[in-house]
């Protein structure tokens, strides 16, 4: 039974589709991605998952039930655009927030009290926000998605804005959530974040699904035909008729060929002809090859180059 | 209802813990009582004190006249006699050196028994304090001067000139107070109007300071807008009845402390209707300010939609003294059922003559479904403006956004 289940949802705005005849399932206990350029409709979807919205047409079902309202106490949400009231004391915004999902104070106390600890924030709790550095603040909204300690956790943006070392601190929160069993689901548009920490994924571009699947298959979907080639001497061997592109960075050469089987083919050649091989590698492509590959497609060259490098 | 509590609850106790919750309760009553007692205190000491000079050729009416613009009721002048032969041109100097306020010339009748003529330079032509006191001193004057002519005694001409007492004896039999009343009616009717006016706006900035950091996100996420704006109505709205609670109750102290209250009466009736319609025109006119705020992304935007809460309340204003000297003319009926003027009017109706009980009863049924239909539509701008947009929309976007689901 999968925890969320999007059918068909459109939403349009004006005369802007949003999101266009979306669905996706996600399985309970996963770490999903939902991955796509700016402005491709993540944070509609995510807003209609949550009952913010409502889809224009198509359904939403949340823990194998149609939306309900009651069913949001089980879910945690983090906003893109953070927000917390600045005039009001940590502890207190933690506990109000505890109770609007459904916790009696207490409980919000002392969970507020365990998870400060936990992120390393304990010095904030008598403060206000908004004499909090910009990356305490967000781990307290972190926090506040998490007190009610949702089956369901749903951030948009997670990692955005903070530095290394705390950025791993979350992550590494999040992948322990997930060995407890909850699912969770962010989004994202860094590419290697996705490949460290998700189980399944989807890529939407311009409000439509594009790929989605878990990790696995989509990168088997993808040809192994990608090698790295660290090099002295002769480089005659880039122009083999197994050699699809290449580029040539003055001894180490990235390749992409027309097969699988080609690489075995190059490898002799340039053996063959004595070049000195210090590295050959056979590379599966990186989610940012396959991403890039696939908004190009659905936008056409010159506009993806833009948008992804944005 | 849980949530609308919670979020009540936050937003009064996020305020009254302020500071300027607290400097407004002590200030705005303090300057208020103050700015009324001073301006009340120097109104009574305003008594003419010019210093004039009075040019007459005989000792009669002039004496009178300095005795009673020297040590009259509302006058305590200087006053010189002057011989009629005084050159106008020393006494046009006088004045030029501020010696002066200004002279008086007494000119006889030629014929007897007519007045003679009384000509007045002022310094300023617009003092006008010194030369009312002159002129009410000269009819007091001449008028006594007449009939102890005619033989009457001084007593019975004080007896004659003093002032008629009415009395105001209401429906009941009872001896009425009009002006008290009446005065009652005026400090509730600007009591609501201030606080409406200070608390609504409040709601909405306290909705376009919740845009403004984002957090609505977080609230949306579990609540609907419906009780977000509810809660934030109610909230606020309780900071501004605990304000107005502390200031009649220290009122009240005070007032049974001076035992000034002897003279004033609220009657129950009164007390509960004004309660009954603070509360229902606190939460039409928050609502409105809920819709405001909902539109609006700062201050500024908020300022130039301000018109709409206060146009309103003008029209209020505009209708108090028809409504005073007439409250069951078919114009009062009228607009004291509008649902924005019925707070304000319908109250100022009920303290000076009741009502038709339906007449009650249709202006809180008229003011209970615009309250609803104003929150309907807010939350709807509310939502569909901050989540989608996050600018002012204008009329067209609004009508088609209450469209949405």
């Amino acid at each position: 039974m999968p925890i969320v289940e999007l059918q068909k949802i459109r939403k349009v705005y004006d005369t802007k589709v949003a999101v266009e005849g979306l669905s996706l399932t996600i399985e309970p206990g996963t770490m999903f991605g939902l991955l796509g350029p700016n402005g491709s409709g993540k944070t509609s979807s995510i807003r209609m998952m949550i009952g913010m919205t409502v889809p224009d047409s198509g359904t939403v079902s949340l823990f194998g039930k149609p939306f309900d309202r009651a069913s949001l106490h089980r879910i945690g949400y983090l906003p893109e655009e953070r927000g917390l009231y600045k005039k009001m004391k940590v502890l207190d915004q933690l506990v109000f927030l505890g109770q609007l999902h459904g916790l009696s104070e207490a409980t919000a106390r002392s969970r507020a009290l365990v998870w400060c600890e936990r992120m390393q924030i304990t010095e904030a709790i008598g403060k206000k926000t908004e004499e909090l550095s910009k990356g305490m603040q967000q781990k307290i909204q972190f926090i506040a998605a998490l007190l009610h300690e949702p089956e369901l956790i749903i951030m948009d943006e997670p990692f955005s804005g903070l530095d290394p070392v705390n950025a791993e601190l979350l992550q590494n929160t999040l992948i322990d959530l997930r060995r407890e069993g909850k699912t969770v689901l962010f989004s994202t548009h860094r590419m290697d974040q996705v490949e460290k920490l998700c189980d399944s994924i989807a890529l939407i571009s311009r409000g439509k699904l594009v790929l989605t699947g878990s990790m696995r298959d989509v990168k088997s979907r993808y040809p192994r035909n990608r090698v790295q080639v660290v090099f002295s001497g002769d480089e005659s061997f880039l122009g083999h008729a197994e050699v699809a592109e290449a580029q040539n960075y003055s001894g180490v050469a990235h390749i992409k060929l027309h097969h699988e089987a080609g690489a075995q083919v190059v490898l002799a050649e340039a053996i063959a002809r004595g070049t000195v091989i210090n590295r050959f590698e056979v590379k599966e492509p990186t989610l940012e090859e396959i991403f890039i590959e696939q908004v190009r497609a659905s936008f056409g060259d010159e506009e993806a180059r833009g948008i992804v490098d944005a | 209802m849980h949530n609308i509590w919670l979020i009540a609850k936050r937003e009064y106790m996020e305020r009254i813990r302020t500071k300027a919750f607290l400097i407004a309760t002590i200030l705005i009553p303090t300057l208020m009582g103050g700015g009324v007692f001073g301006i009340a205190t120097l109104a009574s000491r305003s008594k003419a004190t010019s210093h004039v000079a009075v040019v007459a050729s005989q000792p009669q009416p002039a004496e009178d006249l300095k005795k009673d613009l020297e040590n009259g009721k509302d006058s305590k002048m200087t006053v010189d006699i002057l011989p009629a032969s005084t050159p106008r041109a020393s006494l046009d100097r006088k004045i030029a050196d501020k010696q002066l306020d200004g002279y008086l010339v007494i000119t006889p009748a030629g014929v007897v028994g007519q007045r003679p003529s009384f000509d007045f330079t002022p310094r300023s032509s617009a003092d006008i304090t010194t030369s009312t006191a002159i002129k009410d001193a000269l009819h007091t004057v001449l008028m006594r001067e007449y009939l102890g002519d005619r033989g009457v005694s001084a007593a019975e001409t004080a007896a004659l000139m003093a002032p008629v007492t009415l009395n105001i004896i209401g429906k009941n039999g009872e001896r009425g107070n009009s002006k008290s009343s009446f005065y009652v009616a005026y400090v509730l009717f600007f009591l609501m109007y201030m606080v409406v006016l200070l608390y609504g706006m409040n709601v909405a900035r306290s909705i376009i300071e919740e845009k403004t950091s984002r957090v609505f996100e977080v609230l949306l996420a579990t609540i609907t807008p419906d009780e977000l704006l509810a809660g934030k109505i109610l909230g606020v709205g309780a900071v501004g009845l605990t304000q107005v609670g502390i200031w009649m109750i220290a009122a009240g102290l005070l007032a049974a402390r001076a035992g000034a209250m002897s003279g004033i009466s609220l009657s129950v009736a009164q007390v509960v209707f004004f309660i009954v319609y603070f509360a229902l025109g606190y939460a039409l006119y928050s609502s409105v300010a809920a819709a405001l705020g909902a539109m609006t992304n700062s201050e500024q935007e908020l300022q130039q939609l301000n018109m709409f809460m206060m146009m309103p309340l003008f029209l209020c204003m505009g209708m108090l003294v028809p409504i005073v000297t007439n409250p069951n003319s078919m114009l009062s009926r009228i607009v004291s059922e509008i649902p924005f003027c019925a707070p304000l009017l319908m109250e100022l109706r009920i303290s000076i003559s009741m009502p038709q009980p339906w007449e009650i009863a249709l202006s809180i049924g008229l003011i209970l479904v615009t309250i609803y239909a104003v929150l309907w539509i807010s939350s709807r701008i509310y939502r569909v403006g901050i989540l989608m947009y996050g600018k002012k929309p204008n009329l067209p976007e609004i009508l088609r956004w209450l469209k949405y689901s």
